[in-house]
């Protein structure tokens, strides 16, 4: 993935979960990863085009996604209902896009698809052949990993 | 008896043709690729479609068209003349394509073709192996070469190319073992005396576990002059690399020239004088292992002072985050060897490179060990880079290494690194610069006939 990319979603991840949590929000140390990984039960993920294609996969447990989508509706959320995922597809979105705005200014064109979620047990993303760049972020709620895979137009 | 008058009726054509076609027990496909006859064993195929509209999928190989409804199947479409790197010419998006659906093991797939010929039944015992003039396909997907009513069909192996790698890996790691081997053979007579045999092997374990460097083919020439060396210094007695310094201290030598400063005024005329000819109006190169990124922006300057007309696209990778991160933006506040002036303007926090280099280059973050997806390559510069890997790896990635490269291009490697099988030298003894045996990969009457 191209260096000038990195930081952009770092900083939007952290800067949109410390404001929207309203907590203190610490990045872990960032990696790469090919191979197939598990996903801990709540997948949101958002498509992007453009200059470049690629996604962008937010994977959190299922109390993480309860909590984080309880801090952000200012009330406490029991069930995986409706309200949950859209805050949590709204989340990914707020990220991505923040990302994308900072990417814009700095002269790449990219464009998004709209957010979809997955939830489930025991679910696993595999395709092998693409390499992704793993930004976890620990906020008080638990982890939240951000699973970037970007690549150039071949 | 009836048998026997039969027989002589016939006898002048039977004497030829019973021989010929005692067994037909082969039938294939065939199609044609830029021009040439293909096959594919029939009992691969599960039908034969015309087709347009594949749905692009993002993210996917640039031989991957898209996937296709088939009747409410979902399949992938992948288009074999991407594939293999010919020419293929681009429909209109409406424009009707010739699919062959595969079905191998469980999977559905469908391939495009440029056209789609017969059935042809042959006997299996007419498949000669794959001679590697035939074509612009790589030999390890060819099952064999027959030949029908006077054409040659090139057979392909479609379970090599669509089964997934599995079982494929163990059997060029043994491979190499063996080369390895048979390759220290002959060193052990060398450096005489299994005591010396026995302090040379520790030293071999010691830089693997200390500094990840193995010793294979691509560097014993270096390591058995280095260890003469080493033991002429050390006089004897302490012969092992104890620690990290140690390792270093053996590796001094071993290194490239310029690999944490801009390239000198010597050596990116010297790499200048290596590059071939090109006339593509594009140019391809990989990077892999750029560390801080000094030799991919001197080798950019060396490339638009050779190529001045082209389109250079450097792809550099590194997996060092840190080291990485600081390359694109990279400026200078002192003097830089001459060869670099006309590619620097004066900016805010030193003196930086001008745009068409900048944009010549992408940086990236990424491991070569996990897939490396690059457009067909015209240079790969690697120094000092495979020593550093596993031999297993190491293989695979020279693997990766000739099935990217186009025919006629060109991997620079360290200076102390030396291709082996398969790879013709074309550089110096300081700048060693290798290039695809012809016979090995492509034939040499393939394009140039076509």
């Amino acid at each position: 993935m191209r260096v000038e990319y990195i930081n952009p979603f770092v900083e939007a991840a952290f800067n949109v979960l410390r404001e929207v949590l309203q907590a203190d929000v610490r990045r872990g140390e960032l990696y790469l990863k090919s191979t197939s990984m598990p996903v801990m039960g709540v997948a949101a993920i958002v498509g992007l085009a453009g200059d470049v294609e690629g996604r962008v996969l937010f994977d959190m447990d299922k109390p993480t996604a309860l909590k984080t989508a309880s801090a952000m509706n200012g009330e406490e959320l029991k069930e995986l209902d409706e309200l949950v995922k859209a805050t949590i597809t709204e989340l990914a979105n707020m990220i991505t896009a923040q990302a994308v705005t900072k990417l814009h200014d700095l002269g790449f064109r990219f464009d998004l698809t709209p957010p979809a979620i997955f939830t489930g047990e025991n679910m696993e993303v595999s395709n092998a052949d693409v390499e992704a760049l793993i930004v976890p972020m620990e906020t008080p709620h638990g982890k939240i990993e951000i699973n970037v895979a970007i690549r150039e137009r071949g | 008896m009836p048998t026997q008058i039969a027989e002589q009726q016939t006898r002048a054509e039977a004497a030829e043709s019973v021989k010929r076609v005692d067994k037909i027990d082969f039938k294939m496909i065939t199609f044609s690729l830029a021009g040439k006859e293909y096959g594919i064993d029939i009992m691969s195929v599960k039908e034969i479609a015309k087709a347009s509209r594949f749905t692009y999928v993002p993210n996917a190989a640039p031989f991957v068209r898209g996937v296709y409804n088939l009747r409410g199947e979902i399949i992938s479409v992948v288009d074999l003349r991407i594939f293999f790197h010919l020419p293929a010419e681009r429909k209109e998006e409406e424009a009707l394509e010739s699919l062959i659906i595969l079905k191998i093991e469980e999977h559905v797939f469908g391939v495009i073709v440029d056209a789609i010929d017969k059935v042809v039944a042959i006997s299996s015992s007419a498949i000669q192996p794959p001679h590697p003039i035939f074509g612009d396909i790589n030999v390890k997907y060819i099952k064999g070469i027959v030949e029908n009513a006077s054409k040659l069909y090139i057979i392909l192996d479609v379970e090599k190319i669509f089964a997934p790698d599995r079982g494929e890996e163990p059997a060029p790691a043994a491979m190499l073992e063996k080369r390895e081997e048979l390759e220290r053979e002959p060193k052990s007579a060398e450096i005489a005396g299994s005591e010396n045999e026995v302090a040379a092997s520790f030293i071999r374990e010691t830089l693997a576990a200390l500094r990840g460097f193995h010793v294979t083919p691509l560097n014993s020439l270096w390591f058995d002059r280095r260890f003469g060396e080493w033991k002429a210094s050390r006089k004897g007695d302490d012969l092992q690399l104890r620690e990290p310094g140690d390792a270093d201290q053996f590796l001094t030598g071993f290194w490239s020239p310029n690999t944490s400063d801009l390239w000198s005024d010597d050596y990116a005329h010297a790499v200048e004088s290596v590059l071939p000819d090109i006339e593509a109006k594009n140019i391809n190169v990989w990077n892999p292992g750029c560390g801080k990124g000094y030799e991919t922006w001197s080798l950019a300057c060396v490339m638009r002072r050779r190529y001045p007309d082209a389109r250079i696209k450097i792809w550099a990778n590194d997996s060092d985050l840190l080291a990485i991160s600081m390359a694109p933006n990279m400026v200078f506040t002192e003097n830089v060897p001459d060869y670099y002036n006309e590619f620097l303007v004066e900016g805010r926090n030193g003196r930086g490179f001008v745009q068409p280099i900048r944009d010549s280059i992408f940086f990236e973050f990424h491991d070569i060990m996990n897939a490396n997806t690059l457009p067909p390559l015209d240079l790969i510069l690697c120094r000092d880079v495979l020593s550093f890997i596993a031999p297993i790896d190491q293989k695979r990635l020279l693997g990766d290494f000739s099935e990217k490269l186009k025919p006629n291009g060109i991997v620079l490697t360290g200076s102390n690194e030396r291709m082996g099988e398969g790879w013709t030298a074309i550089g110096s003894e300081s700048l060693p610069a290798y290039r695809k045996d012809r016979r090995a990969e492509n034939g040499p009457m393939s394009r140039r006939t076509a």
